[in-house]
Parts: C-alpha cells; sequence; structure tokens
C-alpha cells in the first residue's frame, strides 16, 4: 500500500537515481532496497505510536513537495544580520562548511585549513572508506521505526559531508555546517562523524532559509565515537516558518566516549527531531538535551531514544520549551535498560511553559527497564508563569511585559546552560533574546 | 468438609496460592462457544426484558467485526474465543430468598476464602455481594441497606426491579462500542453488582462484592454499576480468586461509576485471581475496562487497586473529570511475579474547570515478570485551572524481570500545572542486611521493604482491607529472592 | 561470651584482618580502638554476618556456638547486635513497625511468643523516653530524614527492645554532639549487666569517658597490636596511633 507520497519520492528516486552519489556502486543497492521499504511502509502517520503526535504523511502530502534545484547565482550569508540565526556563530573562529539547498557550496565552504589527523569529505567521496560505508549500512534494528524513516533519507540522500578525526587528534575549533534553503523543495542530505579512539572534536549545526519560503529539509547524522572520544555538538534550528524540517542523530558510543548534545528550536512550521543513542561499551556518558521557543503555528516533536545495552553507562536528557499563539510542543523520549545494563545512570526531564491560550504541549517520557540494579528516573512539568512569582516582579516596579520576558528567559536559560561550548551558549542566549522582542507577546496574550 | 473436595493441581503451590482450590458443584452452562444463541441464552436465563436483549445483541453485532487491541506489553497465544463457556452457574432450582436456601458447598467455599456469608459471622459493617462465575449467590445486609434507602444487588437483579436506573445509567459511561473486551462483556455479562445511593445518603457500611471464577474453560464477564446521587457517599471493594488450573481463563469485567454533584465513590481492588504456575502455565487472563464518570460538581472518585494476581493484567480504572472542582484519584499496587504481565494504570481526563487529580502507582517486579505503567493526564481545552500529580515508582527484584513506564501527558490549556515523577529502584543490599540484622529473615525482610514502599496506597484502602493486603504483598513475592 | 581465633577476613581478594584473636567475657565492654582502614568495620561486620566479608581462616565462637554456621537473621536472633556507624533508611516503613517485625521475628525464631500491640506500645515507650526518642519520630518512616543523633538514638532504641547479648557499637561517637553523645551513652550504659557484653569500636577516646571499657585493645592493618586497661585509651589520646604504623591517623 503506496500512500501518493512515498509514490512521489519513489518517482524522484526513479528519474534521479543515475545521478545520486554512489551510483553504480555498493550504496546504489542499499539506496534500492531503502526505497523499497518505503514503498511497503509508507511515510509514518498518526496510527503508529511513535508518530502519534506527528502526522508526517499527511503533512507532507499537503506540502506536496518538488525536489530542491541546485542553486542558481550566488548566495550571500547573512553574517552582518545579528539578529538572524543564520548569522549565529559567525564571530567564533570555526571551520565553516555550507550546504544550498542540501548541496554542498563550494565557494562558501572552507574545506582546507584541517589539522593532520581531520578528514573532512563530501559524502560522495567518502563512500568507499570503511568506516563511512559501515556508518550508512548500519540498522538501528532495535528500533525499527528509526529505520524506516531513515530510508528515505537513505534512497534520496543527495549531498553531505563525511568528518573523520584520527586516534588522539583534537579538531582544533568547531566545524559548523551551514545549511541553507534557497529555493523550495525537498533536500536530502546526509552527515557522517566518526571519532576514533581519544579524539575530540566539536560540531556546530545551523539550519536556516536563504530566501525558500517552501521546503522540506530531510537530514541525517550517523556519529561513532571510539574509545574516549568526545563530540560536543549544537545545533540551531531556526528553518522558515513554513519549512518542514526532519532530522535525525544516530549515535554509537564506544567505552568511555561522550557526546554532549544541545538542540535550540525557533524555526520550522513542521519539525522532528529524532535523537537515537546507542551505548556499545561501558562508562560512556551521553547529554541530549535542548530548548524550544514556538509561536504562530508551529509544531515541533522532539524524539529521543537512549538505549543502554551495556553496564556502567550515564544518559541526561533534558528538554525545556515555551509555547506561545497557537504553537504545539512534544516531547517523546525513551530510557531503555536492556537485560545486561547494570548500574546504568539514566535521567530524563522535560518541562514545558505554556504561555497562550491556543497553545499545547504533550509529552511521554518513557522507562523501559530490564535491569535491576539501575538508577532511573524522569520527570515531567508543564504549566504556566508562575503568577506568584510574576506578581513578585510587578511589585518590584517591573512591568508585565518585562516580567514575563525575565521569567521566560530565565526559565529556558536553564536549558541553554547544557549548550557545550561557551562563546556559542553566549549567542544562542542573545537569539533567544531576540526571539521575544521579534515575538508577539502581546497585551492580549496575558492569560 | 465432605461435601467440599478440593483439588490441588501441585503440591508445592498450595501455600503460595491458597485460593487454588476449585468448588466440585453441579452447574448449569450455555452450550461451548459464542453466539447469537448464547447471548439469548444468557438473556433467558437472566429473565431479561426485551430491551436488554437488544441491548446485548446489538453489542455482539459491534464485536464481531471488532479487533482485539495490542498495543499494551503484554503477549499471550490467540484466544479462541469459541472454545470457552459464556454462562455456568451453580444448579439451584429456585432462586435463594435467604441464607437457609443457598448451598451449604458455596457457604462453605466462601468462608475458605475468608468472606463468612451467614450473618453471625460476617465482618461487621461490610455488606456482601457473592458472585459465583456467572451469578450471584447471596447479598448480605440488603435489608438494613435498604432502610438507608441504598440499593445494593446483584445487576441481573437491577435489571428487573429498577429499569428505569439502569437504561439511564448503563453504557453511560463505558459505551457499548468502547473497545474489544468491554464490547464482549456488553454482549455476555452475567452478573456483577449494582449500586445506587440516593441523594444525600451516606452509606452506612462498606459494600463488597466477592468474585470467585469456578469452572473450568469458563470467562467471567461481570458487570458493575455504580450510582451515587447528589451529596452521597460510598466506598466499595472488590476481592477475586479463583482456582489453580492448567488452562488460561478469560475475565472480561466491566465497571461503570456515576458521581452526581458533593458525591464521593471509592472503589477498592484486591485482585488476587490465580496468577498461573511457575513456568507460566495457568492463569486468569484479566482484561477489564473500568471507568468513572465525575459527573457532577464537586464530585470525586477516588480507585485504589492492590493487583496480586492474574496470569495477564490489562486494566485502566480510569476518571472522567467532566464536572467542575471534581477529583479523581488512582492509587495503585502492582506486584508481578514468575511469568506474570501486568499493563496497568489510569486515564485523567480533564474536562472541567478546577479539576484536580492524583495518580500514585507502586509497580513491583520480580521473578521472570514483566510489569508496565501506562497513564494518561489529558486537559482539554476549556478546562481551566487544572492540577494533576503523577508518581510512578518502580521497584525491581532479581535482574530477570522489568519494569515499564509510559505516561502520555496531553495538555491544551495554560492554566494547568501537571507534574509527573517516575523512579525506578531495587531493594538495596544495605537494606536487607540491615532488617536481617535485627533479626528479620530475608523474606519477611523483603515484604517488610515492599510495604514501605507501597506504603502511600495502603493507606488509601479501607482498614479492614489494609492488613490483608500488606499480607498478599507478602505471599505475592515468596520465592523472589535467595 | 565471645571468643575469636585466628581471624582472617577477606574482601573483595584483599586481607583486611591478619589473624584477630579476642576473648570477651560474658558481662565485659571491650573497646576496640584503632586508625581510619585499620579493620574496625571490616571486624563489626563479619561478625554479624553481612555478604562479601569471607573469612578464610579461623573460628568465631559465640556461647559456644559456631557463629561462621548462622545467618545474618539467625545470629540477631541468638543476639548479636550492631549498632550500624551509618543506619540505613527504610522508607515506608514506620520506626515503630520496624521494631515490632524485628522483635516478634526474633521472639518467633526463639520459639517465644510474639508481643501483642498493647504490651509492645508500652515496652516502647518505657525505652524510648530516658533515650528521648518521641511518639512522632516513631511514626516516622525509620531513619528517613533523621538527623545524625536522631539516627543514633534509634540505633540504642532498637537494642534496648531487641535486648541482645552481644552488642558491637561501630563508632556510634561519631556526628554526635556532647549532648547526644550523654544520652547516647547513658542508653549504653543502662543496659551494661552481669550477662550482657560489649564491643565498643571507636576512633575517639572521647566516647571511653562515658562508656568505660574493661579492656581496650588497639587495632592496627588487620592485627591486635597491644591490649591493655581503660588507661590504654588515654595514652592514644595523647600519643596518636602513630607508633601503631598508622601514617594518616587523623
Amino acid at each position: 500500500m503506496t500512500d501518493a507520497i512515498a509514490q512521489s519520492f519513489i518517482d524522484t528516486f526513479e528519474r534521479e537515481r543515475d545521478a545520486l552519489p554512489g551510483a553504480g556502486g555498493w550504496l546504489a543497492a542499499r539506496r534500492e532496497a531503502a526505497i523499497r521499504e518505503l514503498a511497503d511502509a509508507g511515510l509514518p502517520h498518526r496510527r503508529l505510536e511513535d508518530w502519534k503526535y506527528t502526522d508526517l504523511r499527511d503533512v507532507l502530502e499537503k506540502a506536496a513537495f518538488a525536489p530542491a534545484p541546485a542553486h542558481q547565482g550566488a548566495v550571500l550569508l547573512p553574517e552582518g544580520d545579528a539578529g538572524s540565526g543564520a548569522a549565529l556563530f559567525h564571530a567564533i573562529d570555526r571551520h565553516k562548511i555550507v550546504f544550498v539547498n542540501g548541496r554542498l557550496n563550494h565557494a562558501l565552504s572552507d574545506m582546507d585549513g584541517l589539522p593532520e589527523g581531520v578528514a573532512l569529505r563530501p559524502l560522495a567521496e567518502a563512500l568507499e572508506q570503511d568506516w563511512a560505508k559501515a556508518a550508512i549500512e548500519r540498522r538501528f534494528d532495535t528500533n525499527p521505526q528509526a529505520q524506516s524513516i531513515s530510508g528515505l533519507n537513505l534512497a534520496l540522500m543527495a549531498d553531505g559531508v563525511a568528518l573523520h578525526v584520527a586516534e588522539g587528534v583534537a579538531l582544533d575549533k568547531p566545524l559548523h555546517l551551514i545549511f541553507l534553503a534557497a529555493d523550495d523543495g525537498a533536500s536530502h542530505a546526509r552527515n557522517l562523524v566518526r571519532l576514533e579512539k581519544n579524539a575530540q572534536a566539536t560540531v556546530f549545526e545551523t539550519h536556516a532559509s536563504a530566501g525558500a519560503a517552501h521546503y522540506f529539509a530531510d537530514q541525517v547524522t550517523e556519529v561513532s565515537l571510539g574509545i574516549g572520544a568526545t563530540l560536543n555538538h549544537i545545533k540551531l534550528q531556526d528553518e522558515a516558518a513554513k519549512a518542514v524540517h526532519l532530522s535525525t542523530m544516530r549515535a554509537a558510543l564506544s567505552e568511555k566516549a561522550k557526546l554532549d548534545s544541545f538542540t535550540l528550536i525557533l524555526g520550522a512550521g513542521v519539525s522532528r527531531g529524532q535523537t537515537f543513542v546507542e551505548f556499545e561499551g561501558g562508562e560512556a556518558e551521553a547529554h541530549v538535551n535542548g530548548a524550544y521557543a514556538l509561536r504562530g503555528e508551529q509544531h515541533a516533536d522532539q524524539f529521543c531514544v537512549v538505549d543502554h545495552a551495556v553496564p556502567e553507562s550515564n544518559s541526561h536528557t533534558h528538554f525545556k520549551g515555551v509555547l506561545d499563539d497557537r504553537s504545539q510542543g512534544i516531547f517523546q523520549g525513551k530510557v531503555i535498560v536492556r537485560p545486561d545494563a547494570q548500574k546504568t545512570d539514566g535521567r530524563q526531564m522535560t518541562n514545558a511553559l505554556l504561555l497562550s491560550r491556543d497553545a499545547s504541549v504533550n509529552a511521554k517520557p518513557e522507562l523501559e527497564i530490564y535491569a535491576d540494579d539501575v538508577q532511573c528516573a524522569h520527570g515531567s512539568t508543564i504549566g504556566e508563569l508562575d503568577k506568584d512569582a510574576l506578581f513578585y516582579l510587578r511589585s518590584r516596579g517591573i512591568d508585565e511585559m518585562t516580567a514575563r520576558q525575565l521569567l521566560i528567559s530565565a526559565f529556558l536559560d536553564e536549558a541553554l546552560d547544557y549548550a557545550p561550548h561557551e562563546e556559542a551558549r553566549a549567542e544562542l542566549k542573545a537569539l533567544v533574546a531576540g526571539w521575544f522582542e521579534a515575538g508577539s507577546l502581546s497585551a492580549e496574550d496575558i492569560v | 468438609m465432605a461435601a467440599v473436595k478440593e483439588t490441588v493441581e501441585t503440591v508445592g503451590e498450595v501455600e503460595k496460592y491458597k485460593y487454588g482450590f476449585s468448588t466440585e458443584i453441579e452447574s448449569e452452562k450455555a452450550p461451548i462457544g459464542l453466539t447469537e444463541d448464547t447471548v439469548r441464552y444468557i438473556s433467558a436465563k437472566k429473565d431479561e426484558p426485551e430491551w436488554m436483549l437488544e441491548w446485548r445483541l446489538e453489542a455482539f453485532r459491534r464485536w464481531k467485526n471488532m479487533k482485539e487491541p495490542t498495543w499494551a506489553k503484554v503477549f499471550y497465544p490467540t484466544m479462541d474465543y469459541q472454545n470457552a463457556y459464556y454462562y455456568a452457574a451453580p444448579k439451584q432450582t429456585v432462586a435463594p430468598e435467604s441464607l437457609d436456601e443457598v448451598d451449604p458447598k458455596l457457604l462453605e467455599t466462601y468462608e475458605k476464602l475468608g468472606i463468612p456469608l451467614e450473618e453471625q459471622k460476617m465482618l461487621a459493617g461490610v455488606a456482601v455481594d457473592a458472585v459465583f462465575d456467572s451469578v450471584s449467590v447471596v447479598t448480605t445486609f440488603k435489608e438494613k441497606l435498604k432502610e438507608a434507602g441504598v440499593i445494593f444487588c446483584p445487576i441481573s437483579e437491577a435489571i428487573r426491579d429498577y429499569p428505569e436506573l439502569v437504561k439511564k445509567y448503563l453504557g453511560s459511561v463505558v459505551p457499548v462500542t468502547d473497545n474489544f473486551f468491554a464490547t464482549l462483556n456488553s454482549a455476555v455479562f452475567s452478573d456483577g453488582s449494582f449500586v445506587y445511593i440516593p441523594k444525600g445518603v451516606r452509606c452506612p457500611m462498606e459494600l463488597s462484592t466477592y468474585f470467585r471464577i469456578n469452572e473450568k474453560q469458563t470467562g467471567q464477564f461481570e458487570r458493575t454499576l455504580i450510582v451515587a446521587e447528589e451529596g452521597s457517599y460510598v466506598s466499595y471493594l472488590e476481592g477475586c480468586t479463583a482456582p489453580q488450573r492448567d488452562e488460561n481463563q478469560l475475565h472480561a469485567a466491566v465497571v461503570e461509576l456515576v458521581a452526581m454533584d458533593d458525591a464521593e465513590i471509592k472503589y477498592s481492588t484486591v485482585q488476587n485471581w490465580y496468577p498461573g504456575d511457575e513456568e507460566g502455565k495457568g492463569g486468569i487472563y484479566n482484561f477489564v475496562t473500568k471507568r468513572g464518570d465525575c459527573r457532577g460538581r464537586n464530585s470525586k472518585i477516588s480507585w485504589t487497586q492492590v493487583e496480586t494476581g492474574s496470569a495477564i493484567t490489562w486494566k485502566y480504572p480510569s476518571c472522567i473529570l467532566r464536572g467542575d472542582n471534581s477529583r479523581g484519584e488512582f492509587y495503585s499496587i502492582a506486584i508481578s511475579n514468575t511469568k506474570q504481565q501486568v499493563d496497568s494504570g489510569t486515564k485523567m481526563i480533564h474536562l472541567g474547570k478546577n479539576t484536580s487529580s492524583r495518580i500514585v502507582s507502586k509497580g513491583i517486579s520480580a521473578g521472570g515478570s514483566s510489569n508496565t505503567y501506562r497513564g494518561l493526564v489529558s486537559v482539554h481545552k476549556k478546562a481551566e485551572n487544572v492540577r494533576n500529580f503523577t508518581q510512578c515508582d518502580s521497584l525491581l527484584i532479581g535482574d530477570k524481570c522489568s519494569a515499564h513506564t509510559v505516561p502520555y501527558i496531553e495538555a491544551k490549556n495554560p492554566t494547568a500545572i501537571l507534574e509527573h515523577e517516575a523512579t525506578t529502584s531495587k531493594i538495596s543490599d544495605e537494606q536487607l542486611f540491615y532488617c536481617m540484622q535485627r533479626g528479620v529473615p530475608e523474606e519477611e525482610a523483603v515484604a517488610l521493604i515492599v510495604n514501605g514502599f507501597c506504603r502511600d496506597v495502603l493507606q488509601q484502602l479501607p482498614m479492614e482491607f489494609a492488613v490483608e493486603a500488606q499480607k498478599l504483598v507478602g505471599i505475592s513475592l515468596e520465592g523472589s529472592v535467595g | 561470651m565471645l571468643e575469636i581465633k585466628n581471624l582472617h577476613v577477606e574482601v573483595g581478594g584483599n586481607e583486611i584482618l591478619k589473624g584477630i584473636d579476642l576473648e570477651v567475657g560474658a558481662g565485659e565492654v571491650h573497646a576496640i580502638m584503632g586508625p581510619n582502614g585499620s579493620g574496625k568495620s571490616t571486624l563489626s561486620y563479619v561478625l554479624s554476618g553481612r555478604e562479601g566479608y569471607e573469612v578464610t581462616q579461623g573460628s568465631i565462637a559465640y556461647k559456644g556456638q559456631d557463629v561462621l554456621e548462622m545467618s545474618v537473621d539467625e545470629r540477631a536472633a541468638a543476639g548479636i547486635f550492631l549498632a550500624f556507624q551509618y543506619p540505613i533508611e527504610i522508607p515506608g516503613v514506620t520506626t515503630m513497625t520496624f521494631l515490632k517485625t524485628a522483635l516478634n521475628a526474633q521472639r518467633k525464631a526463639r520459639g517465644e511468643e510474639e508481643l501483642d500491640a498493647v504490651k509492645f506500645l508500652k515496652l516502647v515507650r518505657e525505652k524510648a523516653k530516658p533515650l528521648n526518642v518521641t511518639d512522632e519520630m516513631l511514626k516516622r518512616p525509620l531513619n528517613v530524614g533523621f538527623s545524625g543523633g536522631e539516627k543514633k538514638r534509634a540505633e540504642i532504641l532498637q537494642m534496648a527492645i531487641l535486648e541482645p547479648w552481644f552488642a558491637i557499637l561501630d563508632e556510634t561517637d561519631s556526628g554526635l554532639d556532647i549532648d547526644a553523645l550523654k544520652t547516647v551513652s547513658e542508653g549504653v550504659n543502662a543496659l551494661r549487666s552481669p550477662e550482657r557484653s560489649m564491643l565498643v569500636i571507636t576512633h575517639y577516646q572521647r566516647l571511653l569517658d562515658y562508656i568505660v571499657p574493661d579492656k581496650v585493645h588497639v587495632l592496627s592493618k588487620g592485627r591486635i597490636v597491644k591490649t591493655g586497661g581503660k588507661e590504654l585509651a588515654l595514652e592514644l589520646e595523647k600519643s596518636g596511633y602513630a607508633e601503631y604504623g598508622a601514617d594518616e591517623a587523623a
């Protein structure tokens, strides 16, 4: 039973297959298999438990995106525009890679100047690397629903980068991947990150529009961390108001590896961010945190599965969000502790503030525990601004609007503090402050 | 006791499940299988009016097109609905008018279960409706309750004697087509209790129904309906046991509660159906739909459950908080051992203003069992100032069991304050050593610590039953350590 | 009462006790002093039967019985009591319930009749009063949210109610201010009798001003290196543990 939207992706695949990276190589068969799976399963929809709150099939069907074209002409980076998400991190010394419409833009990117032991290649050029092949071929059979939607990306991924850091090497400065949409349409990108034993890297991601309004950005990032490797990761999602953003990060951690990931969500009309963490060695640590601020008709769904399959690993997940207007926020989290994963410490927390009468939030923090000697906990709070705190501030002469902003930013700051890079954190905070100014916190919203 | 022959199937099991005996009594059964004729047979046996038969047949027609739900974390072989009996009743020529006319075997059975039905032996202040397979055997204290205006009788009797009340409320909380098992129940329900508390009446005693499955290969489909009119109060308790058998038996009950303005219903369950043996053979499949409707302002419904039995437990006693300022509570202890599977929790649906709810769930998994809390807290758009607090704690005993928490929290009104906390822990070696150093043997120490873990819930039970429930906690966990 | 011969104990493969010989007669109070890491707590755990403490050589006889053959609760029922250095929290189980469960379990194990609620309540009230253990405290879950002093008083209350024959007090003075120390010591002294022996484990001499021992043993690196009268404790207070090979004597 192939739904209409799946069929349109199949058609795209048939048209473009020979021009996609890896055509004629081992990847071609994998793409073929993935598109067949998609044809059988269709796009995920509301009746699937994991997609209960986001009907991706419905969203994509209504939007009916054509494939995004290769952009013609120059793209200007809006670096001077301090309030813009696309300009974020420009003051930080970094390696900059720019994608336009899901395709690597060599003119704007700086692929050189990397320290020894660090290899950064376009996806097409990395396909014959063993590690890259392993990353792409990796199946997440323990989380089948992650498998199914990432198949869409596997079939159609047109570009991306592959970062490899050799044993004991630290990437000298953050690698910043900037994804800009300059034209309407659907794009599919795939990034691969492999840090060998004791390697270290910091990766920033920005997803924003550079002129496009109506587009679908589909992205998968495969992360593989060797023994003792550390990846710091900060992602800003600041897509256009009508954009659909689908991103999946799949991370596998070896012994003593550490993943510290933070996501800030401000943009996109409909977004679904999926994070899957699998522990493959003990004493590893994963932090998957984030903040979101939504308004208008925005719909953002965060889905995070942390799978403890081995003993003695720790995970920490905390998402905080504020919701204004008619926006909808969703947090679905799951901590799995498999039978051998004794001494696991798994924590998960989500807090949401509803700022408007019409906003809504859904949370589903799950625990699935098969081992007894573990410490797992989750919590969820949903509410509005603390009226007593508001009253207190106003009694000190602070006007209501300012008082509300103060309390909301204090609320979000707690999450922003998780961002694993000091300068980046400061920029994220400034950006969130701008969200309030641009926002619709008008008097009639005050409930 | 010559009249009662005990069937003890596994000698080693006697201690663990002391309710495992069966009563040999001649019974009358509907023909095996489920067809429209079965439904007609049951309705005829109950001497039901035409409208009731139509209601059942409608349910049966719907049921034929429904599918068994698969979303719960429970696994079992496909049930053959045509290879079971849907009605079984002890043979009795005339309906007993008083205790003297009840088959003494039945009275002995209940006495053995710790539920004496003869007035002089009864627990003071507790009225009992005893349901044996598909029929109510006897209801005690009926007359005394009548004086207070309280109706407490088998539902089959209520259908005949109070048709207007039954018509008005039956299916009004759990609609006929609510779910596969509830629809099945609507078609074939045999007996259960009906309680009606008139306006302003505080029920003078605890009401209690004791359900016993005795026959082989027989499902039990009881239906309970409790209506509390404005300003009334009732506390109701149900207990359940079944003999040890190798086969699985289905129990698919429906319970509906209606609380009008300022009314309060407190519903407690001690569920101890036969859980199956060490290898997971036999045991009751307990698929139950329980829902309360806080229809009136300031009404309150409180569910307390101690779930220790059944091979599979699938139940979510819920509250629809319709009336402004109404309150729902769910206190649960779910213990699973050996190969038991529990998927249980609650739904708190906040529709009215200033409604509040509280959920305290304590799951204890031992042996090779699986124990899932599944719950929903939902705040609708017009529900202002909703408050919910949820606490879900899981305790794991041993490394072969599992514990899961699946909460759904949905808020569509900004004035809601919803808090949810969940933890998972085990009994620490330090705690065990400390208790044992004080002379408490290991199994008793585990029971002590687990009872401490469950304290917040045990405190919600009526006094008479709290002590029993504490003992049950200990018995259910026997063999889980060491 | 208690006779320990050539006791060697390993924890996780490391030998902690390396040949202890100790005899405590009926009615005697012995103090074990020693620097951190000398094996004091190991001795208390091995006497009470905690898992993970492996006896590789030697024997422990209590009233002529081989203690090592007995389970933890059997030892307790036979009258061996350990007052914990860090009493354990038991959430949801009130102090009262715990006391009753423990006392009746021991009585049952000894073939004695269990105490009914009325008699039990009377007993607890009588024993609790001198220890300043209030009814309110008895209603709280055991040790949960108790202050350091409350925990130690609750330990001594348990001892007073269970009436053991051989009590081990493991650093009962730690974390106590002077007033609490007095209360606890008075509680202990009230239990001294010609039939009851005690082993008082402490780092400091201070406690022994209040609970005066018949004998003092110095434990160092898993061996008893010196035995003397109560004056030995005073000596140690002056000179410290340095001469007994302790590097980190605090």
